[in-house]
Parts: C-alpha cells; structure tokens; sequence
C-alpha cells in the first residue's frame, strides 16, 4: 500500500490531484490518501478525511512507501519506522501553508537515507519510482527518542524546578 | 504539601510526535499529558491524559473554549511545571501557569520552523523561564531570542 498524507490542518489538493492522476496513470490499485478537509475528491484511490493519531501511526507502518507534505509528524514517524518516504514542499505563495517553513525543512532532509524530494510536482513520479525501488529497511531507521543531551538537560532543568 | 506534577502539552500531529521524543526528560516523574485527539492517549498508557479542542489564534471562540479547559485542568492537576513543543493552545497554557499558577514553563519550538519562530514561539517567549528553539541559528543571548540546548532529531 501506497500511504499519501497531506496532515490534518490544511487542504493541500495540489499533492492530492497529482497522486490521483499517478494512481491511474500507474494503475496502482492500491494507493490510500488522508485529504483533510481538501475539495479534490479522488476518482483513483480510496481515501479519508482524518485519520485518528493511533491510526495514523498504524498505516504509516503498514505503508510500503509513503508520499507527503513535508510536515515534521510524517517526517519524524517515518523516520522512526524505515519507510521510504516521498515529500512535496506546501508553497505559501499558493495558499497551502501559513509560511514557506516546508521548503526549507524539504532542504534539510535533501540528503538523508529513505527520504525522495519532490521539488515541483513533475518530480513526483520520479521521486516515486525510486522510494519504491529502495523499500523498507529497518536497520538504518532512528530511535524513538531524542538526544540524550537534550532530554537529560531538560531533566536537570525540570529537577531544579521542583526544588 | 508540595506537589510535584508535570503537564507536558503539545497539539496534533507532529508537535505531539516531538513532545514523545522528549519523554526521557521526565517520564518517570509525576507527569500528565494534554493534547487534541483521544487516540494519543495510547501513546501515553499510565498515564493522565486530557484533550482540549484546537484553537487557532484567528478563532476567537475556540481559543475562548480551549482556554476554559485549559484552566480547568490546570486547577485540578495543579502542575508545577509546563513543558511544550506548541502550538497555540500550548501557548495559552503557558499564559496560565505563569499567571494562575506560578508555575516554571517550559517553550521548545517545533523542529518545523528552521527559518524563524513560529508565531506562537514568538509570544511565549514573555511567558517562558526557558524558551528554546531547535535551530542554533536562531537562538541568541539577548532576551529577545531563545536559547538552543538542543533538538528531537
């Protein structure tokens, strides 16, 4: 299965179209969308408005690939469970976020393992096609836990607190 | 008399995926969670867990009922600390405990936000004891800018 999800705060048809129409093109059955609250109603996937938070995390393991805004949630549990994982910046100027914060958190993750950066939306296919080629692999996936620098810092933070 | 209880908050998605990360910090302390979908409680087994509705600072009546529940659970648990990684209802909260409560609170920005702080990260800087951003890059000195002690990933 083929995740494809754009969070729960803003519409973003722009990622749902396109997916709708790969969907077709590629004749892949079984493609599966969260859309939000979008006005796009895809023809060629089964979707939903909102998954809950544990269902969420439930398909995102059951995914072989998932294809994304590039908002941290996807990005971190993605990460936390080795699925390759296919992002579409939300462009600001097109009203699909508040700021221009995707582009650059897309930047950041350009070069990391398992992640396929779709820049403009004819990157997509391609960034697709490779996503699928790597697959899933647990062995290079990330903690679930922050640095240990951090939360013990935080810690002591917290500790002098309850002094 | 003294209690020492812990409220970590943090909205949906991916605020909450990174407040998660952050539970070495304090999960074996007296801490309870609040956030904005029922089904998070099962990321948080054992423990307390209140959900609060989604308050965007362009709405004026939800943030007026996400207050209200706020406050009410903040009454009740009477937390000593606030720790969050945002968003708005995040920031209200930590309005209360500063001003209800007297209670140390504790703002680290989203990951999410690489170039500048987010609008809420901006305002809780006044209200935060430690107001964190996660880029190195946009931390400071001065009290007009956040420090950096670290980040989720």
């Amino acid at each position: 299965m083929i995740f494809v999800t754009i969070g729960s705060m803003f519409p973003f048809d722009r990622l749902i179209r396109e997916m709708d129409r790969w969907a077709n093109d590629n004749r892949r059955y079984d493609v599966f969308a969260q859309i939000g609250n979008g006005d796009y109603i895809p023809a060629n996937m089964d979707y939903v408005r909102k998954l809950s938070q544990s269902d969420f995390t439930y398909t995102m393991a059951k995914a072989e690939v998932i294809v994304a805004h590039a908002g941290m949630g996807t990005v971190i549990t993605a990460g936390q469970i080795g699925t390759p994982l296919v992002l579409l910046p939300r462009i600001h100027a097109w009203g699909e976020h508040t700021s221009d914060h995707q582009i650059a958190t897309a930047n950041w993750l350009r070069d990391k393992p398992r992640v396929f950066l779709a820049d403009t939306d004819a990157d997509l296919s391609r960034a697709i096609q490779l996503a699928l080629q790597t697959g899933k692999d647990g062995a290079d996936r990330f903690s679930d836990k922050a640095d240990p620098a951090f939360t013990n810092r935080l810690r002591t933070a917290i500790l002098d607190y309850m002094r | 008399m003294s209690n020492s209880r812990i409220m970590a908050i943090a909205s949906g998605g991916g605020h909450w995926v990174q407040l998660l990360r952050l539970r070495p910090a304090f999960d074996d302390m007296d801490v309870f969670y609040v956030s904005l979908d029922p089904s998070s409680a099962t990321d948080v087994p054992d423990r307390i867990y209140y959900t609060v509705r989604e308050a965007s600072r362009k709405q004026k009546l939800g943030f007026f009922i996400a207050g209200a529940q706020l406050l009410w659970i903040m009454l009740k648990e009477r937390p000593r600390v606030v720790i969050t990684t945002g968003s708005a209802p995040a920031l209200i909260s930590l309005i209360l405990a500063k001003y209800v409560l007297r209670a140390k609170t504790i703002w680290i920005d989203s990951i999410a936000n690489a170039e500048c702080l987010s609008k809420s990260g901006q305002k809780a800087g006044q209200f935060a004891d430690i107001w964190l951003t996660q880029w190195p890059e946009l931390a400071g000195d001065g009290p007009d800018k956040p420090n950096y002690w670290g980040a989720v990933l």
